[in-house]
Order: C-alpha cells, then sequence, then structure tokens
C-alpha cells in the first residue's frame, strides 16, 4: 500500500487505529470519562479531516472510493459516533460501562459504517458491512445486568448471522455470474444479454434479503422492535440512524449504475416498499412502548427512503439523502431523549411512566414532541420539508402508488406521534421527578432540535450540500 | 476446470439450504451457529469455484476474508453462548422471549 492510499483512507485509519488504541490504553488506564473524550475527539477529527482534506488518490485498491459522496457519509457517521459518545456521558456512569471497550467498540463502528458507504466494490461492501454488524452484537448486549439486553442481543445475533450468510451467498452468485466484485464489473453479469443471467439475478435476491434484514423491511423487520428496545438507548439511537443510512447509502449508487437491466430487481423493491409502509404502520399504531414505536416507526421511514432508492438518479439520490439527515436527527434526538430520561435501573420508555412528565421535566419533553412532530412530517419542521422532497420526486418520477401509499401511512403515522406527546403533557401525572439531565446531554439535544428547526425553515444550506456530493 | 461450474452451485446451494434449516428448525444456540457456519462454507466453496470458473485469483482473496470474518463472528457469538448460559443457565432461544408486542 503506497502513502498515497494510506493518506486517502486517512479517516477511516483514524477511526479504526485510534479505536485500537483506546481498546489497548483503556486496559490500563480505566478512567471512563477520559477514554469517552478521547474517542469524541477521534471521531470528530476524522469528521474534519474527511471534510477538508483532499484525497490524493480516488479510489484505493479497487475497494474503496473518495469521492466527495464517499467522504460526506464519512463526516455524517462519524458525527452521529461522537453525538452517541457524547450522549453517552451520564448513561456510561449509571450502568458502569467500561469506558475503554465502550468507546473502541463505538469508534470500530463508525470505521465500518463509513467503509461501507465508500466500497466501490463486493469485497469493500461485505468488509465495511459486517465491521459495523459485529461491533453491534457486542454493543447491544453491553450492559451486562440487564435481561432484557441479553435477549436483544441474542435476537440480533441470530438474525444478524444468517443475514451475513444470505449476503455473502448474493456476493458469491453474483461473482460467479460476472467474474468480478467491482460494482461496475459485477453488474455486467446481470445484462439482457448475458448468459449468466439466472445466477446473477439469483444473487441479487440473497443480497435483497440481506439488504432487507439489515434495514429492517417487512417481511426481515422482525428483530427490530425487540432488539431496539433492549439495547441500551443511545445503541439504539445508532442502530435506527447511522447503521440504517449506511446501508442505503452504499447501496444508491449500486441501484443507479443497475439502470435498465435491473427491472426485475426494481419490482421486487416496489413491492417491499409497499408492504414496508403499511406493516410498519399498523403494526406501530397499537404500541404503548416509545422505544418499540420508534422502532415501526423506523421501518415506515426505511419505506419511505426505498422509493427514493428506487426513484434513483440525481432525484431520488437528493431526496434520500436529505430525508436521511433529517430523520436521522429527529430519531436520534428522540432517543437521546430516552437516554436523558434513565434511571439506574430502567429506561422510562413505557407510557404508563411518561404519564404527565412534561410539566415535571418541559424543556426535554418540548424537545421530545418538536422531534416526534418533525418524523410526522408536520410543518414547519424539517421532515415536512423532507417528505415533501421525497413524494415529490417519487410523482415526478412516475411513482405515483408509491407517493400515494407514503403519504397515507404518513396520515396515519400522525396518530402514534402524537400519543407519546399526549401522555406526556396531557394526563393525569403518575411520573416522579427524576435526574435533571448533564450538561453534555443537553448540548446534544438542543442541537438536534436547532437543526430539526432551522432545516424547516431555511433548508437550503443542507440542500445545496447534497446536491454538491452527489456524483 | 474438470467439475463444471453447474454442479458446484447445486453442491452449494443444497449446503446452504441445508444450514438454514438447521438455523430455523433447532432450538439450541450452538446448533443454530453450526448451521450458520455451514451456510458460510457453502459460500467459500462457490467462491472458490467461481474463482477456478474465471481463472482469477479475487474470489480465493475473498474466501481467505470470509475466513477471517467467520472466525471473527464465531468467536463474538460463542462469548455471547457463555454469557446467555450464565445469565438464564440455558441456551435454548425459547427462554428468550421477554420482549413481545
Amino acid at each position: 500500500m503506497s502513502f498515497a492510499a494510506l493518506q486517502s483512507l486517512l479517516p477511516q485509519l483514524i477511526l479504526a487505529l485510534g479505536a485500537t488504541a483506546v481498546l489497548m490504553f483503556g486496559a490500563w488506564i480505566p478512567k471512563r470519562r477520559l477514554w469517552l473524550t478521547v474517542g469524541l475527539l477521534l471521531a470528530l477529527s476524522a469528521a474534519l479531516v474527511a471534510g477538508l482534506m483532499e484525497a490524493p488518490l480516488a479510489e484505493v485498491g479497487g475497494m474503496y472510493a473518495t469521492t466527495l459522496y464517499a467522504r460526506f457519509c464519512t463526516v455524517v457517521w462519524s458525527l452521529t459516533i461522537a453525538a452517541t459518545l457524547l450522549i453517552s456521558f451520564r448513561y456510561a456512569d449509571l450502568h458502569r460501562f467500561g469506558g475503554g471497550e465502550y468507546t473502541s467498540l463505538l469508534l470500530f463502528a463508525a470505521a465500518g459504517m463509513s467503509l461501507l458507504s465508500a466500497a466501490t466494490s463486493l469485497i469493500g461492501l461485505f468488509l465495511g458491512l459486517e465491521a459495523f454488524t459485529l461491533v453491534l452484537y457486542i454493543l447491544i448486549a453491553f450492559n451486562r445486568t440487564d435481561d432484557r439486553g441479553a435477549e436483544a442481543g441474542l435476537k440480533y445475533l441470530v438474525f444478524g448471522a444468517v443475514a451475513t450468510g444470505f449476503l455473502a451467498f448474493g456476493i458469491a452468485l453474483i461473482y460467479a455470474a460476472s467474474g468480478s466484485f467491482h460494482f461496475q464489473e459485477a453488474l455486467a453479469g446481470i445484462q439482457i444479454e448475458g448468459a449468466l443471467r439466472p445466477i446473477g439475478l439469483a444473487g441479487w435476491a440473497m443480497l435483497l434479503v440481506a439488504v432487507g434484514f439489515k434495514i429492517s423491511l417487512v417481511p426481515f423487520h422482525l428483530w427490530t422492535p425487540d432488539v431496539y428496545q433492549g439495547a441500551p438507548a443511545p445503541i439504539s439511537g445508532v442502530l435506527a440512524t447511522a447503521a440504517k443510512g449506511a446501508v442505503l447509502t452504499a447501496f444508491l449508487p449500486l441501484l443507479t449504475m443497475l439502470g435498465e437491466s435491473g427491472a426485475e430487481i426494481k419490482n421486487v423493491l416496489w413491492l417491499l416498499a409497499i408492504i414496508t409502509m403499511l406493516v410498519g404502520t399498523f403494526a406501530a399504531l397499537p404500541q404503548t412502548n416509545l422505544k418499540r414505536m420508534l422502532a415501526y416507526s423506523s421501518v415506515v421511514h426505511m419505506g419511505y427512503l426505498l422509493i427514493a432508492l428506487l426513484v434513483g438518479g440525481s432525484d431520488g439520490g437528493q431526496a434520500l439523502l436529505f430525508y436521511l439527515v433529517i430523520y436521522s436527527f429527529a430519531t436520534f434526538g428522540a432517543f437521546g431523549v430516552v437516554t436523558s430520561f434513565a434511571t439506574e435501573h430502567e429506561e422510562l420508555q413505557e407510557y404508563e411512566d411518561l404519564r404527565g412528565l412534561g410539566y415535571l421535566h418541559p424543556r426535554r419533553s418540548i424537545v421530545l414532541a418538536a422531534f416526534m412532530l418533525s418524523l410526522a412530517g408536520i410543518p414547519p419542521l424539517a421532515g415536512f420539508f423532507a417528505k415533501f422532497g421525497l413524494f415529490q420526486a417519487a410523482l415526478r418520477n412516475g411513482y405515483a402508488g408509491l407517493a400515494i401509499i407514503g403519504v397515507f401511512a404518513s396520515l396515519v403515522s400522525v396518530y402514534y406521534y402524537l400519543r407519546p406527546i399526549i401522555v406526556l403533557f396531557m394526563q393525569e401525572r403518575s411520573a416522579y421527578q427524576l435526574h435533571p439531565g448533564s450538561k453534555s446531554e443537553y448540548l446534544l439535544l438542543a442541537g438536534c432540535f436547532v437543526a430539526i428547526l432551522a432545516l424547516g425553515i431555511y433548508p437550503e444550506p443542507l440542500l445545496n450540500l447534497v446536491v454538491l456530493v452527489l456524483p | 476446470m474438470i467439475v463444471p461450474l453447474e454442479h458446484l452451485l447445486i453442491l452449494s446451494t443444497i449446503l446452504f439450504l441445508l444450514g438454514l434449516t438447521c438455523v430455523l428448525v433447532r432450538r439450541n444456540l450452538i446448533m443454530i451457529l453450526i448451521g450458520v457456519e455451514i451456510m458460510l462454507n457453502a459460500v467459500g466453496l462457490v467462491l472458490v469455484g467461481a474463482s477456478a470458473f474465471w481463472q482469477q485469483i479475487d474470489g480465493q482473496v475473498m474466501v481467505l476474508f470470509l475466513m477471517a470474518m467467520t472466525s471473527a463472528e464465531v468467536s463474538i457469538s460463542l462469548a455471547m453462548v457463555v454469557y446467555l448460559q450464565r445469565r438464564k443457565n440455558s441456551i435454548d432461544i425459547r427462554s428468550f422471549d421477554e420482549m413481545r408486542g
């Protein structure tokens, strides 16, 4: 590997080597806050390097791109992990997490995610995806005194391992059909006139099953509510935002390259989008647990994002990235509020326990309400513009049916997003006084809140950025 | 290549389905993990076969990566087995069904 190649992968190297160093020195110096701070600085510096430094090579080893698009994704995932570390300060103290291990695993996850979004070959895609999936197996069961965490870890492990099998088999079949792992040549294997087209299509079907598991599309979503409920709240936040976003951003260029030859694949995705939106919506309605409701909400939002993936091209890409960023702010913020409400023995997540909390902790409750309204797509919050842009792109590109189902799903979604708000503010109080929350939690929640408000009123900067980074 | 690609694909598909059946039918976590191993080994077989078919080294490189990844996954999942055994004194996945709804 040449120096230029190393320099091109500098952000990912900072994350991976930093994670290794934190893991090693963490064994000698058991200071939790110190390592969380170090991890925060490492993630921020990776984001800074990815954002400011020009890469000397356009592609490293035929596996990873260093285009603006890849760099943008690296910045976003590094910042998400930095935010996770920031919100975990009090939470890690409460549950006596090993600071070194926790920080190091999160940094590894950031490295895996940024490699996944930068992948230009199926090997790179596989390694990036596995790098952060393996880390998440541990992080979900990180709270060793919690039975639910163990159960969530088990469920994610079994489903994740099967998904890995499907992903690897799909990649192997695509390779058998095309003779290459590099995206461009690998896609040639399923061109209309290709002799090995059936094998290539079978490979793609397997790949879609694996992606369905990872971003929890119906009917592969069964693990989602249980895992989100059992995992520590900051980790659920990562699972719902960055872990899914990284997979989506990796597949956006792949589907765009596919073009005309992937009509069958697009038909399957079209069907998946419809059942994901509908089943997710109806499963979310009866939920009485905030984390489970957010899990089904993330299923529905993945359905919307699938529409953008189908539209493809620059229209679909813009809608997808814009929507993904706005959705991540709101969802991560909501899990942040759950983190902030956590006590030593439990996380407040049942609506029963949240009743009347709005009067005891008005600031955090108002912020949570704003995130819910943004997810529901109520103007002037940013979620409205994201949805508007996405459905408009669908209509312009001949996916009117999907857009109508999407609008229907988001109308129904108002019901399940309003329920926690009503519970917080309009019902007789049964909640009790909680910890006032730490400064770092307030900083992050305020950041997400301001982003949701500001991008709702003035979305141009993010829109311009998204247009700039798309290839 | 002496063995035609079709035979190889048929064999590895059978192996993959056997592994998948094992995952779906067995209730003991260790047996489930063995099923996953069989699925991943079927993948290795396809990769080696396709590599020979196309007269390329890429597929074999991928098999090496796959083996490294699999061993990482196995060590994490066996750690999980030990942890679950300690918590509930059982690795039957039916005893982990607290969360519903």
